[in-house]
């Protein structure tokens, strides 16, 4: 009872509501497949998958820009039999799959969300952690967390007894084991700077400072190839090298324990982009506004919030008609239909455009903390400290985006590398420069801060 | 023989860096291509939208017509020697045309084994054959459909030929009944 009665109820209900993002790289995984996909057709001149749609009756097809194809893919995975091989560790082989996408719900518990919420509820100041486990050797956990990913794959190809699985998990224990400690060293640098190893500490610091890919422009490019080679993804998949293993450690997976080892890899991609934003982009803080400005003009905050979704909503409708025009004057037999469907999305951007202005006018002309007494208990500091969650929440979701999209750019533009090259860029290049990083940053630190 | 030469690599590019940037920059521009200039994409959307086939393009044959509706082939047979797939059958009768030794009975092309490589048009002394229907797509239930008999093979419209001045005068015309007319011979 006392540990129930040593928090209040809103601080109890904001502690649980943050296990919601454990959900988070789950739901990255619908946002990339459809991004790679579409992404990729347009880096090779292609339209991408566009053509399974959901017909809906008296309205016509829903293709969604080619969204559905992820459903038909992810449907048909679940429902196809799970079949194991003659021979197979039925055990390890059925566990193995479940490992990389277990860890998935743990690593986003040490990542920071949004910035301490810190209001007052019943006369007494509430200090709530960004993160879900506030712990002070964040970063340390969340490494753990992904190189015990790599159990997924050894047990994948220890156990499925094919020998391409067995090179594939050899090869991605190797490559994972090599990268994690490039990883490691080059992002020694902006903890040296920060002076910890709490992520939320170091987001402050750079919150306060510069963004880390200021201060560290050659650790920030060595952790980006090393993190991009410790997921395993092109150029650096060598592990499952189509050419020379079939498919690597999951060679002799269907249904969904494939669906697994694919979903652990997405998910992989969307834990080590919002840890990139967070150690080097400066993580949930606003570029160029600090916190406590932001918290002082919340009315004016929220209005540009809602000022730029109402843009992106004018700009997708900008897209819509422009495309529009051109299909109408196109001489495809199916433009009516698709026109069809593109009157819906219109509706559904103009409404949203307007949505965003009315909100953006109202929180500027009417947002005042003061005003806010709900049943005799003034909450107004709760409405500024939730609004500053939202838009830390949605500036981490931007910069991680843009993360996620530089993994799939340089997967569909670099050809993959010789095995021994990616040996040797791992041991003889990236790690030296990381080290070499880490001594001249100490050194300089040392020299400037003093500590 | 010519010997090329590779050139040795520049000490930028082999640093492979900045050629791993340049190589990201044109994917991004492909890539905001597709994303802002859609209708510009190099492909089709197929069945619902088609390819603009070329005047040249070697397609479904057709054969050409005298003024007065019949076929102007004369079955020689040149083109059924040139075929190199022997997938041109020809059966020849004798004219009623004292001008002209034989006519065709039958001419059938199986375009299951057509190879289309354009060589029955370049054979045919008479320009009868010709392989500029535009037509791409060839689906039938049974492998008889795949064959074109005579009948087939004359039955095109003039509409769809508007830039050519021989496919204009046929079917039905006089032109030839006139000529022989004059010649004074039987008008059939």
């Amino acid at each position: 009872m006392d540990i129930i009665e040593s928090k209040t109820w809103v601080e109890w209900i904001i502690t649980i509501a943050k296990f919601g993002f454990c959900f988070v790289p789950v739901l990255y995984i619908l946002l990339l497949i459809p991004m790679e996909r579409r992404g990729a057709g347009f880096m090779q001149d292609r339209q991408g998958p566009n053509r399974s749609y959901i017909k809906i009756p008296f309205f016509g097809k829903l293709r969604v820009f080619g969204y559905v194809q992820n459903m038909c893919d992810g449907t048909k995975l679940f429902f196809k039999e799970m079949f194991a091989p003659a021979g197979v560790n039925k055990v390890l082989y059925y566990v193995a799959p479940a490992i990389p996408f277990a860890i998935v719900f743990l690593s986003p518990c040490v990542i920071p969300w949004f910035g301490p919420m810190v209001f007052e509820w019943g006369g007494q100041t509430v200090r709530i952690a960004g993160s879900i486990v506030d712990s002070d050797v964040g970063v340390l956990l969340l490494f753990g967390f992904s190189s015990l990913s790599a159990y997924g794959a050894v047990l994948a190809g220890w156990a499925s007894k094919s020998k391409y699985s067995f090179l594939g998990a050899l090869r991605t224990s190797s490559m994972t084991i090599s990268y994690e400690v490039c990883l490691g060293l080059s992002m020694m640098g902006v903890l040296l700077l920060a002076g910890s190893f709490n992520l939320t500490d170091i987001v402050t610091w750079q919150e306060n400072h510069v963004w880390g890919i200021v201060a560290q422009p050659v650790a920030f490019f060595c952790f980006l190839i090393a993190s991009i080679a410790e997921t395993g993804r092109a150029p650096f998949d060598v592990a499952e090298g189509e050419p020379e293993l079939v498919a690597g450690y999951h060679t002799e997976y269907g249904a969904m324990q494939f669906g697994l080892f694919y979903m652990g890899e997405y998910s992989h991609i969307c834990i080590n982009s919002f840890l990139i934003a967070t150690l080097f982009l400066g993580g949930y803080s606003v570029p160029f506004v600090t916190t406590e400005t932001m918290q002082a003009h919340m009315g004016g905050a929220l209005a540009i919030l809602c000022g730029v979704l109402a843009f992106l909503a004018l700009a997708f409708l900008h897209m819509i008609y422009r495309y529009s025009r051109k299909l109408a004057a196109s001489k495809q037999s199916n433009k009516l239909e698709i026109l069809q469907e593109y009157k819906l999305y219109k509706i559904v951007a103009w409404l949203a455009a307007v949505v965003f202005i009315a909100l953006g006018v109202c929180a500027w002309l009417f947002y005042n903390p003061a005003n806010f007494i709900v049943n005799g208990i003034a909450v107004g500091s709760l409405a500024t400290a939730v609004g500053t969650a939202l838009i830390h929440l949605l500036v981490l979701v931007v910069k991680s985006i843009m993360f996620c999209w530089v993994w799939i750019w340089v997967r569909w533009t670099l050809p993959r590398f010789r095995y021994d090259h990616v040996m040797h860029l791992g041991w003889k290049i990236i790690l030296n420069i990381a080290l070499i990083n880490l001594v001249v940053t100490a050194v300089i630190a040392k020299l400037v801060g003093g500590n | 023989m010519r010997v090329i030469k590779q050139k040795p690599m520049t000490w930028g590019e082999r640093l492979y860096i900045f050629e791993a940037l340049r190589g990201l920059f044109t994917t991004i521009k492909h890539a905001a291509r597709g994303l802002f200039r859609y209708e510009t994409l190099p492909t089709i959307s197929y069945p619902e939208g088609q390819p603009e086939v070329r005047n040249t393009y070697r397609a479904k044959h057709r054969l050409m017509l005298r003024p007065d509706g019949t076929p102007r082939c004369v079955a020689c047979g040149m083109c059924a020697a040139a075929c190199p797939a022997h997938c041109i059958f020809i059966e020849a009768t004798a004219s009623d045309d004292p001008r002209i030794e034989k006519k065709v009975k039958r001419f059938d092309i199986d375009h299951l084994t057509c190879v289309f490589c354009g060589l029955c048009v370049e054979a045919c002394p008479v320009d009868a054959l010709r392989m500029d229907t535009k037509e791409i797509v060839f689906e039938h239930r049974t492998r008889d459909e795949f064959v074109a008999t005579l009948e087939t093979l004359t039955a095109w419209n003039p509409k769809d030929y508007p830039d050519d001045e021989q496919s204009q005068v046929a079917p039905g015309g006089t032109k030839n009944a006139e000529a022989r007319k004059v010649w004074g011979m039987e008008v059939k």
